[in-house]
């Protein structure tokens, strides 16, 4: 009786195997050209932030040149992180993505290589111009006048082709990963394009222009990064436990929550400063308000993983996933709270606000996207990660990394924010209370640049084919039980990423 | 939602409402602002930068010095810290000296870009101009740790050229003790044994100039010690330290920073 029964479904599986390796293969090229230049820049962006932490206690450490110079370096590294590493990981993350839950195969994946280079450029131009001295003092946009053009025009390549492929979708249903994506290649170029012409190409008067500023500042987070990161979890999480996603209601609720009030938020930026009460008013209403998708989110994510933590044990891709939608949830309501503007007074000109940023683009975004990596790449070289003890070292390394980033400049922010509050408080005081949580934050300096030495290690070496053929993945340790892949018409039914 | 119009259509929506919102309203509200004139006669606020001024705002964007030091001074209801009775008091701002009233959005009409700033590693600039005289800001921004020994911020050095003496020292020499021109950037002291090589050759006349200033109090204990110090605060011989263009510049960039001195109806509390 089960003889009939089993055959079609083997006959099935295989079908869609055999189909998402077309997709794979199809994609493959431009995937692993995003994804490995990510890497170069998360290694360069990593140097340059080590160098600039250093140099905030210790003055004379590479004093002698221009290029070096602590302002110089520092605005170097916002480049080469946002605009090399995470924004050229979320573009392979878009391209992938959208091609396995379209069921979709890439087509002319070479004018992808010429974006990828345009990218590159842009980032190397922006990197090697500011250290050179050609620098804007647009906080997240100092790459010289001549970059944007080259970030434009590789940025609209890739938003025409995820929205090709979207259009060539096989598979009926759109998954909540598949909205944010094409939320976010929407909105990031309307996003890039308005911000350069009203500051550089025709540059607005006085304080309009840190209002853009700003709205630009905090939307390249909320409107680019965060929906794909958060869409890669809802990707990732169910895919790996096998389970669907708890509620398709909260997943809309989210989406739509955060697409009307984190384009709202961003002036907060600007509380106490010479821009219109109302405006700041606005923003604060658009941050407390992101309490809705945040939650919405997590509650989803939560309840989805219920029963299943213990799978945290053996599954890096998961574990760097889960630790950065639990990021997500603590960096969102940290950053309403700073909203506020009784709390906003303390920390807003101090480390606080840069712990806040980092664990948003780090403990977050990166996060996920390394747990994207961890699952993504072997599944298009064909081959294993080469070393769970490697993976081991850049989980910690990141983990505690950024643990010790935010702990120790948040601490250090609250207090240099209430010292500097209190004008009876000589600046120097304020200096030599800062030392040690700077020195701190260089040591989480140190441990993130190694977990990223092994993450490029491990990256370096499946690209050359180093690792094991692809049988299964490689876990920290051996899972005690091994669950069923989900079939299609059950992940139809119930919302799992079907490819 | 399967379909892709419907999600195309709320994104553009909800992005527009902010882009409605917080772009174009504030747009129309501020972009066209005057700078201020009580009557014909007077001189308008604020001016634009020029010439040399107006050089030093790139020297200024292109070193980043806007990521240690802001330039707006907050309101006096801004920022609350208790003093010695307990009392809850506001507006640090103000009272460190960082301008005589809140900057408003009329202060920056001129400004491009407009570098408000975000952190205060450093204190606040909006009124720098007014708070030091152009030699102490050389001084400072060639290495500020001559001034300030607490302070984490680079040296400019770079900005600054070192030359051997023809002639005359240059009016625009720093005046700076050798521990700071002998190796320009950082702090430098001289080893035990070069130190005792200076003694024997230059002993004499360190002795006497030591004599000179500060009488003849050198057979203590640590008069080597003191002679040392004292020879390190003295210029160096036949060198100098005098600013590049580029620090003219930035310097008169800094010096030429007055907002929030002058009064602007709009900014009374």
């Amino acid at each position: 009786m089960a003889e009939p029964a089993a055959t079609p479904r083997l006959t099935d599986r295989d079908r869609s195997a055999a189909e998402r390796a077309a997709i794979d293969a199809s994609c493959r090229g431009p995937v692993l050209y995003f994804t490995t230049s990510a890497v170069v820049w998360l290694l360069i962006g990593s140097l340059l932030a080590l160098v600039a932490s250093i140099k905030l206690h210790s003055p004379y450490f590479l004093t002698g040149s221009p290029e070096l110079t602590f302002g110089r370096v520092r605005m170097a590294h916002l480049q080469a992180v946002a605009m090399g590493w995470s924004s050229m990981a979320t573009v392979a993350a878009c391209l992938w993505l959208m091609c396995r839950l379209s069921r979709a195969e890439l087509v002319y994946p070479k004018l992808l290589y010429l974006s990828g280079t345009l990218w590159n450029v842009g980032v190397l131009v922006a990197v090697l111009g500011i250290l050179l001295g050609d620098a804007q003092s647009v906080e997240w946009l100092d790459a010289p006048r001549y970059a944007p053009p080259f970030f434009v025009a590789g940025l609209g390549i890739v938003a025409a082709w995820v929205m090709a492929v979207f259009r060539r979708r096989q598979e009926p249903h759109v998954y909540v990963t598949q909205w944010y994506i094409l939320a976010a290649v929407f909105w990031f170029p309307w996003l890039y394009l308005t911000t350069v012409f009203m500051i550089f190409w025709s540059p607005a008067t006085g304080v309009v222009q840190p209002i853009v500023n700003w709205w630009f500042g905090h939307n390249v987070l909320g409107l680019w990064f965060t929906p794909v990161a958060v869409g890669t979890a809802y990707y990732l999480i169910p895919k790996i436990i096998g389970r669907p996603i708890h509620s398709y209601y909260l997943s809309i609720m989210g989406f739509w929550a955060l697409a009307l009030f984190y384009s709202w938020a961003g002036m907060h930026h600007l509380i106490g400063g010479p821009i219109p009460a109302w405006l700041a008013t606005a923003s604060t209403v658009g941050s407390m308000m992101m309490f809705i998708p945040v939650i919405a989110v997590a509650i989803n994510h939560h309840m989805t993983m219920r029963g299943h933590f213990r799978r945290l044990k053996y599954s890096p891709a998961l574990r760097f996933t889960v630790f950065g939608a639990i990021a997500y949830t603590w960096v969102s309501f940290q950053g309403s709270i700073e909203a506020l503007k009784d709390f906003n007074e303390v920390v807003h000109f101090t480390h606080y606000t840069v712990a806040h940023a980092h664990l948003g683009v780090y403990g977050f975004v990166a996060m996920i996207f390394f747990g994207l990596y961890y699952y993504m790449i072997p599944r298009l070289t064909g081959r294993e990660w080469v070393s769970p003890l490697l993976i081991r070292v850049h989980f910690w390394c990141a983990a505690v990394g950024i643990t010790l980033y935010f702990v120790s400049l948040s601490i250090g922010g609250w207090w240099q924010g209430r010292m500097l509050n209190n004008p009876n408080i000589p600046f120097g005081r304020i200096i030599d209370y800062l030392l040690p949580y700077l020195y701190a934050r260089s040591i989480a300096g140190v441990l993130l640049t190694v977990g990223h030495l092994a993450f490029a290690t491990l990256f370096v070496m499946n690209l050359f084919g180093w690792g094991r053929l692809r049988s299964g993945p490689t876990y920290f340790v051996e899972p005690e039980e091994t669950t069923p892949t989900p079939t299609t018409e059950r992940a139809e039914r119930e919302l799992i990423p079907v490819r | 939602m399967d379909r892709g119009m419907v999600i195309f259509v709320g994104a553009l929506l909800t992005f527009s409402s902010s882009w409605l919102g917080l772009i174009l309203f504030p747009y129309w509200q501020l972009n066209n602002e005057q700078p201020f004139q009580k009557d014909p006669t007077e001189t308008p606020y604020p001016l634009p930068l020029q010439g040399l001024a107006l050089a030093g705002k790139t020297v200024y964007q292109q070193n980043g010095c806007m990521y240690c030091h802001s330039q707006q001074v907050r309101s006096e209801r801004f920022g609350n810290w208790w003093d010695e009775h307990g009392q809850m008091r506001t507006g640090a701002d103000i009272k460190r000296g960082w301008g005589l009233r809140r900057t408003v959005s009329r202060d920056y009409i001129y400004d491009n870009p407009t570098m408000l700033g975000t952190m205060r590693t450093g204190p606040d600039l909006a009124n720098v101009g007014v708070r030091y005289s152009e030699q102490w800001q050389h001084t400072h921004t060639f290495n500020p740790r001559a001034i300030n020994q607490w302070s984490i911020m680079p040296s400019f050095a770079f900005l600054y050229t070192k030359e051997r003496i023809v002639g005359e020292r240059s009016a625009k020499a720093l005046k700076l003790g050798r521990e700071w021109t002998v190796n320009p950037g950082y702090r430098w002291r001289p080893t035990d044994r070069e130190w005792e090589a200076i003694l024997q050759q230059h002993g004499d006349s360190i002795r006497s100039r030591y004599r000179a200033e500060h009488g003849s109090d050198l057979d203590s204990p640590d008069s080597n010690q003191r002679l040392l110090e004292f020879w390190l605060t003295t210029e160096e011989e036949g060198y100098q330290i005098v600013p590049t263009a580029e620090a003219e510049a930035l310097i008169a960039y800094l010096m030429a920073l007055k907002k929030a001195e002058f009064p602007l109806p709009e900014a009374k509390e």
